[in-house]
């Protein structure tokens, strides 16, 4: 007896040790994790390209902070714009604050495409050169010297046909500003507005950054003159500082409102705060366990696993109830061998479940499947190994709480004694399964989103007035040289210039636009040269130019032939600042590039613009939104297929050992989840992924209750264990309905109401 | 309705840096009328060539609406200035549109040529730097940009009237230079 002792003890101590070891390779690895929603995308569908420019436009948006000042007075609004520029400048988080253009870079943007002009030229000269309406350009070029508006000092003998006036006059900034007095001013605003855009020096998640920037803007928004008035504002920054308030508001209120109800609950009922910290040993050891390993498996540990995983590794708080109420009624050396065929059938029915979930191509589930996998076996091995040790000199003494709690259980109907609530709950099974019928999904990527809707709106407003572009929906083109990707481009952007002419979308921001190929550049010099040849002595006999000032024109633009602008020269230029972010990948093998995108882009739009790409080889319109979504959807698919196969394989094996009693103990989670979808369909727009995850826990819970209570033929300590593992179950996870994050809300409220009639229908099933 | 007639300026006034004129002065002494119209010559000079080209025309105003600027000779051509567009008509149909809105550079420029026809010197006063004279009730302004993109195309403005404004000269950077004597207005 001694000897075997012994064992046990070495076997557990072996476990734990185990367990250290495991951690501390793990630890030494270093973490490798991953917040990146693309990288659960399957690898197949995973283009690294792509994930490469949605990288770089999202650095752009992660690393600075957007900032409007707008009020009534002009004068005080500019000075309250230079000092807030000039507070936030001094801040360490800060390596640069973007307000104002110097008159020097404004001259550069506008004199130093000046030698290009008879190859870089506007789009609407093009069209009209390309359809021979020569007599229109030089038509323009009169009213500009009889009209009254100036041309800008643009010379009648180097360009008389203000080609340059007509690119400079229609060149379109990446955003909604124009510089006043060196300021940058929104264009279309009801009040002055003018821009700041800070670039961060640190992580935005960074608490103490935030704390800084924010209060910063704030302390000097509120010395600001009262005519200074709204502050638009967008940035990761925003959003990580919002999402970090919420956590803490939330662990504070939903947390600890859990917390404590755990601690009284089992306080009340044991008495002790032994049992307390009984149950949350197993469930600590299994989720340090499942963390050390999937980070020894998977090269990157995508946070969504953590989140879940956790959540999932949670059942195993079932094994540590039902062994300490068992060990209230049974001796030290008994419970373990009354309890181990339920607790085996407990873990095989959750493992295969989950299990299940590593069959599928997402690299998301595979990783929260053997995360939860390998938590619950840990957890169970724990309670196995340990809890015998460490309840051994506990006393045997009935808990009092059992036989309310069963007396309670006595006064639920019988449903094999009661065909009218059997009718009832058939009825209500139908009801539910319309329902769920005549439901449809909810992919939405605003389910990932976590920032309040307030935040949300007002920046979304801000993007409108700037006419931002989308980062998450352009166009990628790819070629083996950066002049093959700008023809494309340009083939492309004709296209593009059709579909903005009919309305279908709002516009577009391309290189080529302001970098034209060579190609392009050949062929607008060429056309050039025939406007010169078949209007310039016209214009000059109309407004009496001698002959001498047409032979120098004509020389003038001779001697720019080989003038083009490459993509070297145009590098050095202040307008490659605004546009070199349209280059994501350039090497000596391939150029890949991007068109923005601005505006809401409407279904049809969408369609169009898929369409266009697949007919241009190399052309990829990427819609990120619609990817997600698509990708939660697929997500959802296969957990409900993998689930219902999970399940099935399980009934089988339960058949095998309680035969014809096997509904009682399937029934309750089959009803409870069905109902449950029901009434989620009513409530929620539809049913999503995270609605499905939180059911594989209701699953797992339920499952075990039955079988545990099958196996100790329904005694009252384990109607009591399996309802206190509900409650808390409740508490943990039910409390996140009231969370204001989405996914988190989702899954809480599926575990409350699932739970709850879980509980509900058990009773109903019970033979005695 | 009365009529103004006014005799050209020729001389032109020396500028001192601390002459005493502020815009709201020249709001007090100026008037711009809801609606009104005349007739305009324009004389535009071109370094490059040392020539000028000139033009007549006629045109018409709704303060804060739109200018009609047309030209009737050498060319024909009706120009419309409206806070959201220039537009350029010809015989033939719309010649050019260039939209206020997607276009800061024809913003401005249209702003400041609505501001100084219609005497809106509070908007000049976002642009410009004033000096110049007042004599009784004729006036000088010499407006000297500050604002950068203005800076671009004008090295200064010139505006001289009375009640009613008589005469613009558009310095221009290159060296051009466009003066504009407005006649006969109603």
């Amino acid at each position: 007896m001694k000897g075997n002792l012994f064992t046990l003890k070495s076997i557990a101590l072996g476990w734990l040790l185990l367990v250290a070891a495991v951690t501390v390779l793990a630890l030494r690895q270093g973490p490798a994790f991953d917040s990146s929603i693309l990288s659960l995308l399957p690898k197949s569908d995973q283009q690294p390209l792509v994930q490469g420019a949605i990288e770089q436009m999202s650095k752009d948006f992660s690393g600075r902070l957007i900032l409007v000042l707008s009020g009534s007075n002009d004068q005080k609004l500019r000075a309250a714009v230079e000092l807030m520029a000039r507070k936030l400048a001094l801040l360490p988080d800060v390596s640069k604050v973007y307000w104002q253009v110097e008159g020097s870079e404004v001259t550069g943007l506008r004199e130093e495409l000046y030698p290009y002009r008879f190859s870089v030229i506007d789009t609407g000269i093009r069209n009209l050169l390309l359809a021979g309406e020569y007599q229109q350009i030089s038509d323009r070029a009169l009213v500009r010297l009889y009209g009254p508006l100036s041309t800008g000092g643009n010379s009648i003998i180097e360009d008389p046909f203000g080609l340059y006036f007509e690119l400079n006059v229609n060149r379109s900034s990446e955003l909604n500003i124009q510089i006043s007095n060196s300021l940058l001013r929104l264009i279309n605003t009801e009040l002055p507005s003018y821009l700041l855009i800070l670039t961060l020096k640190g992580d935005p998640f960074s608490s103490e950054l935030q704390h800084r920037v924010l209060g910063a803007i704030a302390a000097q928004h509120s010395l600001m003159p009262a005519t200074v008035k709204t502050i638009g504002m967008s940035g990761m920054l925003l959003h990580a500082a919002a999402g970090a308030r919420q956590a803490k508001s939330e662990i504070s209120t939903i947390g600890f409102g859990s917390l404590a109800g755990i601690v009284i609950a089992m306080l009340l009922v044991f008495r002790r705060f032994k049992p307390l910290l009984l149950l949350l040993f197993p469930v600590v050891v299994g989720c340090i366990f499942a963390s050390a390993m999937v980070l020894l498996i998977f090269p990157r540990v995508h946070l969504v696993t953590f989140a879940f995983g956790a959540g999932l590794v949670g059942v195993s708080i079932d094994y540590a109830l039902h062994f300490l109420c068992e060990r209230r009624v049974s001796a030290a050396d008994q419970v373990l061998h009354k309890i181990l065929p339920g607790l085996l059938l407990g873990l095989f029915s959750s493992v295969i479940a989950y299990a299940a979930q590593a069959l599928t191509p997402f690299p998301g589930l595979r990783q929260m499947a053997t995360f939860s996998v390998l938590g619950l076996c840990a957890s169970w091995l724990t309670v196995v190994l340990w809890f015998p040790l460490v309840t051994r000199s506990d006393t045997e003494q009935a808990l009092g709480f059992a036989d309310k709690l069963d007396s309670l259980r006595g006064k639920f109907p019988k449903l094999a004694t009661n065909p009218g609530l059997l009718l009832l709950l058939l009825i209500i099974l139908g009801l539910a399964m319309v329902s769920i019928w005549n439901s449809s999904s909810q992919d939405d990527i605003r389910l990932l989103q976590t920032s309040p809707a307030s935040l949300l709106a007002q920046e979304q407003d801000l993007h409108r007035a700037l006419g931002m572009s989308s980062s998450s929906r352009f166009l990628l083109i790819s070629a083996n040289t950066l002049e093959a990707s700008l023809q494309k481009e340009e083939q492309l952007v004709t296209e593009l210039e059709s579909l903005q002419a009919e309305g279908v979308i709002g516009g577009f921001q391309a290189l080529s636009s302001t970098l034209p190929s060579l190609e392009r550049q050949s062929e607008n010099f060429g056309l050039v040269e025939k406007l010169y040849s078949n209007q310039l002595a016209f214009l000059y006999r109309l407004i009496q130019v001698p002959q001498s000032g047409l032979s120098h024109a004509l020389s003038i633009r001779e001697k720019a032939n080989e003038l083009r602008l490459t993509p070297k020269i145009w590098y050095q230029l202040a307008a490659s600042k605004e546009r070199n972010n349209h280059i994501v990948q350039q090497t000596g093998l391939s150029a890949v590039t991007v068109i923005r995108l601005t505006g809401e882009l409407s279904s049809l739009a969408k369609r169009k613009l898929s369409a266009l790409s697949s007919t241009m080889p190399g052309v990829v319109f990427v819609d990120q939104v619609q990817n997600i979504s698509d990708l939660m959807g697929k997500y959802r698919v296969q957990v409900v297929t993998w689930i219902i196969l999970a399940y099935l394989f399980v009934l089988i094996a339960l058949v095998m050992r309680y035969k014809r009693q096997v509904w009682r103990i399937v029934m309750p989670p089959l009803l409870a989840s069905v109902i449950t979808l029901a009434i989620l369909v009513q409530l929620e727009q539809g049913i999503n992924l995270f609605h499905m995850m939180a059911l594989i826990l209701v699953l797992g819970i339920g499952l075990d209750m039955g079988i545990f209570l099958m196996e100790t033929d329904e005694a009252p300590h384990t109607w009591l264990a399996v309802s206190l593992s509900t409650f808390t179950s409740l508490l943990a996870f039910g409390l996140l309905a009231l969370s204001d994050t989405p996914v988190l809300h989702h899954f809480g409220l599926t575990v409350a109401m699932g739970l709850t009639l879980v509980w509900l229908f058990a009773p109903l099933m019970r033979r005695h | 309705m009365r009529r103004y007639i006014f005799g050209v300026l020729v001389l032109i006034f020396p500028i001192t840096a601390n002459a005493e004129i502020t815009f709201s002065q020249l709001t007090q002494i100026s008037t711009a009328p809801e609606m009104l119209e005349g007739r305009f010559s324009q004389e535009k000079y071109l370094s490059a060539l040392d020539a000028t080209l000139k033009s007549t025309g006629v045109f018409t105003y709704q303060r804060g609406k739109s200018i009609h600027w047309e030209i009737l000779d050498p060319i024909q051509n009706e120009l419309v200035i409206s806070p959201v567009a220039i537009t350029s008509k010809q015989a033939d149909g719309e010649l050019l549109r260039l939209d206020t809105g997607v276009n800061p550079t024809v913003m401005v420029l249209g702003e400041i040529f609505f501001s100084v026809l219609t005497a809106e010197w509070e908007v000049l006063a976002d642009y410009f730097e004033l000096s110049g004279e007042i004599e009784g009730q004729q006036w000088h302004a010499v407006l000297v940009p500050i604002d950068q993109s203005v800076m671009q195309v004008f090295s200064r403005i010139e505006l001289k009237g009375g009640i009613l404004l008589r005469e613009i000269i558009l310095f221009e950077n290159g060296g051009d230079r466009t003066t504009i004597h407005l006649d006969k207005q109603r």
